[in-house]
């Protein structure tokens, strides 16, 4: 492998003069074996590292009338979520966009749940049907993110004024964070509350992507409850209403 | 006429460069790798647009998986929803992963046994050394001493095994602190030590877990229904640990 290699020329040189050795070694098997360590860490390191969503949900006792928060009627928006699963429970794609088949289901406000002719099905649910479909890349929003994008406008319009500044390097990362943080929690402007109310069959990822939806609108008010009698006979009548099966 | 005579040249080709430059790769590799750790349960996250990391210290993660494939290619709901805790302590002080996982199984043991007295769990010495080698566990109390006499390859194939009903720890919808479910006894467990810990100097993970929500991650598959997430998140919320935090990958806002 490593070889001395004498440079003979001739047998001219003078006696006793030293002679000129050139040592080379093979790296062929050091490299070899590089590259496979190499590999080895390659493929059992994770680059990529998890994100988090921090949230923080209400403790579990029992907390008295009198103490709870109340929502102007105004600013609630209640989110219902559902996912399309079929008989096995899979959950189902859409052929158009390959995405899962979630549902958003919203009313404003309070539920208006009239029954007059008493047959099991609310008149006139006042709930509506949107998808998570995200925004173009001009910056239009539509689905679900749309109705909370106008809902929120005042305080997005303030945020962006900042964005931009941010953008142009007025201000630092800090400094900018600090203000959209004051401009989500300033009671003066107009801002939602949105009560998030995930059924049985959602999945996680539309749980996540409902709370994605708060981060991408700066909804500073927001929870995570659970469904209720009156939701169902909302999504129930609204499906019968509309021959959804 | 002379005959064209070929040169002979050495094919040898100097690798020292090339030697030098995997070398240097191999460093870089060996510097940045955090090693994936070895979970019973492998679950796809649902991706968002947070871009907080999760800590690599301090941290609890509870790992829900998700639902399997069965033979036929069908969608097998009976391995959905088992439960798995992970905890990592803080390599740079006493408090590391391994002390903290002996601390944790020993303070779970006794609450168990005293509310199980009938028949008490008895780990040896030996068996909570074997635990706190445990990246991620997930079993009921009573099959922890047999568990943990095994050898690493007989415990990974007990772990594989997940439509086995000892794998993953027992959770219900209980609320009634006083009758705690095992999962209960693990996180209270858990915070238990953290607050020991606190008050010997080491607040890091005590505040971790009960202030600011970086301690505890909630890891699931994104087909998992919300039923099942539930009852983790509503377990959280009884044990007032309701500050905490989702496991997520990242997407961008157009999605």
């Amino acid at each position: 492998m490593a070889q001395i290699e004498q440079s003979d020329k001739g047998g001219k040189g003078k006696k006793g003069a030293q002679k000129k050795m050139a040592i080379h070694v093979d790296f062929t098997p050091m490299v070899d074996m590089n590259m496979l360590l190499i590999t080895f860490f390659m493929l059992c390191t994770t680059m990529i590292k998890s994100q988090t969503l921090q949230i923080a949900l209400p403790s579990n006792e029992k907390v008295e009338e009198a103490q709870q928060n109340k929502t102007k009627q105004s600013e609630a928006i209640t989110l219902i979520l559902d996912t399309e699963r079929d008989a096995d429970g899979n959950v189902m794609m859409d052929l158009e966009t390959g995405k899962p088949k979630h549902t958003v289901y919203y009313y404003e406000g309070k539920p208006v749940v009239d029954d007059e002719n008493k047959d099991g099905i609310i008149d006139n649910p006042n709930i509506k049907v949107e998808k998570f479909i995200g925004n173009s890349n001009t910056g239009e929003t539509f689905g679900i993110r749309n109705i909370l994008h106008n809902r929120n406008k005042q305080v997005l319009e303030k945020i962006n004024v900042q964005k931009e500044k941010w953008r142009n390097k007025e201000l630092t990362d800090e400094e900018y964070q600090a203000l959209a943080k004051d401009i989500r929690n300033d009671s003066t402007l107009v801002r939602p509350v949105v009560i998030i109310k995930a059924g049985p069959n959602a999945s996680y990822e539309s749980l996540i992507s409902a709370l994605d939806e708060m981060q991408i609108n700066q909804i500073s008010r927001y929870q995570i409850d659970n469904i209720n009698g009156v939701d169902s006979a909302l999504i129930i009548s609204y499906k019968t209403l509309n021959g959804i099966k | 006429m002379g005959k064209v005579k070929i040169k002979r040249k050495s094919t040898l080709i100097d690798m020292t460069a090339m030697s030098d430059v995997t070398v240097l790769l191999l460093t870089f590799f060996m510097l940045t790798s955090t090693f994936l750790q070895k979970e019973p349960a492998t679950v796809i996250t649902p991706s968002s647009v947070s871009e907080i990391k999760v800590p690599t210290a301090n941290l609890v993660t509870i790992l829900v998986s998700g639902a399997g494939v069965d033979g036929d290619g069908k969608r097998d709901a009976s391995v959905e929803g088992k439960i798995f805790i992970s905890v990592a302590g803080d390599v740079d002080s006493t408090f590391s992963s391994e002390n903290v996982r002996e601390a944790v199984l020993i303070e779970a043991v006794t609450n168990y046994n005293k509310l199980h007295k009938n028949n008490p769990v008895e780990l040896t010495n030996a068996q909570v050394k074997a635990f706190s080698k445990l990246n991620m566990f997930g079993l009921k109390f009573s099959e922890l001493p047999k568990f943990l006499e095994m050898e690493v390859a007989e415990q990974d194939e007990v772990m594989k095994h997940l439509d086995n009903p000892v794998v993953g720890i027992p959770i219900d919808n209980n609320r009634d602190m006083n009758k705690p479910n095992e999962f209960q006894i693990w996180m209270r467990a858990i915070y238990n030590v953290a607050e020991a810990n606190k008050d010997m100097g080491n607040d890091a993970f005590a505040s971790a877990l009960r202030r600011s929500g970086e301690g505890i991650a909630v890891k699931a598959d994104k087909d998992t229904p919300y039923s099942t997430i539930h009852n983790v998140l509503d377990n959280l919320q009884t044990l007032k640990l309701n500050k905490f935090s989702l496991m997520t990958a990242l997407k961008t806002e157009q999605d």
